[in-house]
């Protein structure tokens, strides 16, 4: 599969690693925009919580890829409602007042 | 700057792509995820990682002067028949004669009309008669419902008898040892042995031919008395037997079952997929040691032992004996099947390791609880003193009578306990990560995080649904790889 594939694995993640830029320098030119003034800690709970959710995301559906879709369903469940609420959370630190 | 055509300006646009970028790296790691957990490297022993990549995990910060089990009293060596194999072969000897003798003893005779040393074994556990006999009738029905059974699991039963075909009858490989150790040992064995350059050399270089002959985990132990069986030796037969001296250390070779296979137990798994492949890394490993000068016997599966594996292995640094009584490797879990190698080569060994296997299973219990036959201990700590060691007990006669149960052409094992074992996973970032944290919180907060969310996580049937009708439904723990399924190969 692809990303343990011997010519498609390392141009996958160069392609993860093309996206992962593009979407840290939106977000950046997105909070300037919106007038958010974004400190050091407040680039690392947001990058912190977007590495979280890629995890999170990643462990269901390693889990779904080893038959074992239950678990993965209950992970999902279980870790991607406490990412969404501290997504909500992280809002509310960002957004400005 | 704007660009041209459209009223995207560039700010816009960088702002549109970085969400796009954000949803497109949520699925990146979807897909990874699966990728990861589909690839067949992850399948510890059956994948790319050869040559010793099997043993990944680092043991060094475990290791420990004081091997995880508990010696509490006088100890003694197992006498041959204490393992079960060997008393239910004796015992089969005397009840099916061959041809048209009639049986030389029938279960109405009772225990005191039974030769020594059965006669006092069984008069001693009178229950453990008791469950043979009933194993006995259980492998008729058995034979009578294969018949039902025999379309459904075609493809697994014959896996499994494609495997075990290597390792049967006359031709298996190894040959079974012929007389003394002191000759059979070292038949063969080069007279002009060269000069090893340490017994640190000596390890190194046995671990490395036992990876290229395909073992997954290795480790080297001194061979303990206590773990070796009194009354009975391979080649020469009944009686009592010192420790032959040659054998100074054991080569203790570990290999997984096929997993997908061995999360389908009791039904799809088979013992001989690991069994033959350790009977070919064993023997071949025996003959390249008498090759360069040494001697050498080889401990297989299925019945081929003078010692004891699991304690074997915990010298070895391997891991750690289960509540199912299993050894627990960090790399493979509980599917670990063990064989080794005696020799008088001068090795290193290695040192035990303790890795909280012992304070995991107080707690974890999913053994006991998905046990079809109420083999495994359900007691918080361990309870029995067994030949001087303390230490969970296994009824291993109700375990077989369970082999004589399950929906299988014959009894040819269960497994369930080892599919069952949340440390049986598979060689996949998700399961390293709890590999590598479990051992090293030292509160145990962890460990209890981990076993709450396997109970919730993972579906377990319960111990008697893997029985066929009308007392289970035949399930299994995990879902059976499609290439083992019949239906989806044959229309019947
Ligand atoms: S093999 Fe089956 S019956 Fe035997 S101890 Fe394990 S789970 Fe129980
Ligand atoms: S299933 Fe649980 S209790 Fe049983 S051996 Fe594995 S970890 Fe220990």
């Amino acid at each position: 599969m692809y990303p343990n594939a011997l010519i498609l694995g390392p141009l996958f993640w160069i392609i993860m690693g093309v996206i992962y830029t593009v979407t840290v320098t939106g977000f950046y030119y997105w909070t300037k925009d919106k007038g958010i003034r974004l400190n050091w800690w407040k680039w690392l709970l947001s990058v912190l919580w977007f590495t979280g959710t890629n995890v999170v995301i990643a462990g269901a559906f390693t889990l779904f890829g080893e038959n074992e879709t239950r678990a993965g369903l209950y992970f999902i469940g279980l870790f991607g409602v406490l990412f969404l609420i501290l997504g909500v959370g992280l809002w509310r630190i960002l957004s400005p007042r | 700057m704007k660009i041209k055509g459209n009223g995207l300006n560039r700010r816009n646009f960088i702002k549109t792509a970085g969400i796009t970028g954000g949803v497109l790296a949520l699925a990146g790691s979807a897909g990874a995820g699966l990728a990861s957990g589909k690839n067949k490297d992850s399948f510890t022993g059956w994948g790319r990682t050869a040559y010793g990549k099997d043993q990944f995990f680092n043991r060094k910060p475990f290791i420990t002067d004081n091997p995880t089990y508990e010696k509490v009293g006088e100890s003694r060596r197992i006498t041959y028949i204490e393992d079960l194999f060997k008393r239910n072969g004796e015992l089969s000897r005397l009840l099916f004669a061959r041809g048209n003798e009639a049986p030389s003893w029938t279960f109405d005779d009772g225990a005191e009309k039974l030769p020594e040393p059965l006669r006092t074994y069984y008069l001693e556990h009178p229950e453990s008669l008791g469950e043979f006999r009933k194993a006995i009738q259980k492998s008729q029905e058995q034979e009578e419902n294969w018949q039902k059974y025999k379309n459904k699991y075609l493809l697994a039963d014959a896996w499994s008898s494609a495997h075990a075909s290597a390792i049967q009858g006359q031709g298996a490989f190894p040959p079974q040892p012929k007389g003394l150790p002191e000759e059979s040992d070292f038949r063969g064995v080069k007279k002009e042995a060269l000069k090893l350059k340490s017994p640190g050399h000596g390890s190194s270089l046995i671990k490395q031919i036992t990876y290229s002959f395909g073992a997954s985990l290795i480790g080297i132990a001194r061979v303990k008395e206590d773990w070796v069986y009194q009354g009975y030796l391979r080649g020469v037969g009944k009686g009592e037997y010192e420790v032959p001296g040659h054998w100074k250390y054991a080569v203790v070779i570990a290999v997984p079952h096929e997993w997908d296979s061995m999360y389908a137990n009791p039904t799809y798994g088979t013992s001989y997929d690991a069994y033959s492949k350790l009977r070919f890394i064993a023997g071949k490993l025996e003959v390249f040691l008498r090759e360069i000068g040494y001697a050498a016997r080889s401990h297989v599966p299925p019945t081929s032992y003078e010692i004891a594996m699991p304690p074997l292995a915990i010298d070895a640094g391997l891991g750690e004996q289960g509540r199912h009584g299993v050894l627990i490797t960090p790399e493979l879990g509980a599917n670990t099947r063990l064989a080794a190698v005696t020799t008088n080569m001068p090795l290193e060994p290695d040192k035990p390791i303790d890795i909280g296997i012992r304070e995991f299973c107080s707690k974890c219990k999913i053994c006991a609880e998905e046990c079809p036959s109420g083999a495994i201990s359900f007691t918080d700590e361990p309870e029995n003193v067994i030949r001087g060691y303390k230490r969970w007990n296994i009824d291993a006669d109700k375990c077989f009578t369970i082999w004589n149960s399950v929906a299988t052409s014959h009894a040819r094992g269960c497994r369930v306990c080892l599919a069952v074992c949340p440390y049986s996973r598979k060689n996949n970032w998700i399961h390293n990560i709890v590999r590598e944290v479990d051992p090293r919180d030292p509160t145990g907060v962890f460990s209890s995080a981990m076993l709450a969310m396997q109970k919730k996580f993972f579906n377990y049937p319960g111990g008697q649904a893997y029985l066929p009708p009308p007392d289970g439904e035949n399930s299994t723990y995990g879902e059976a790889p499609s290439w083992l399924m019949t239906e989806e190969w044959f229309n019947y």
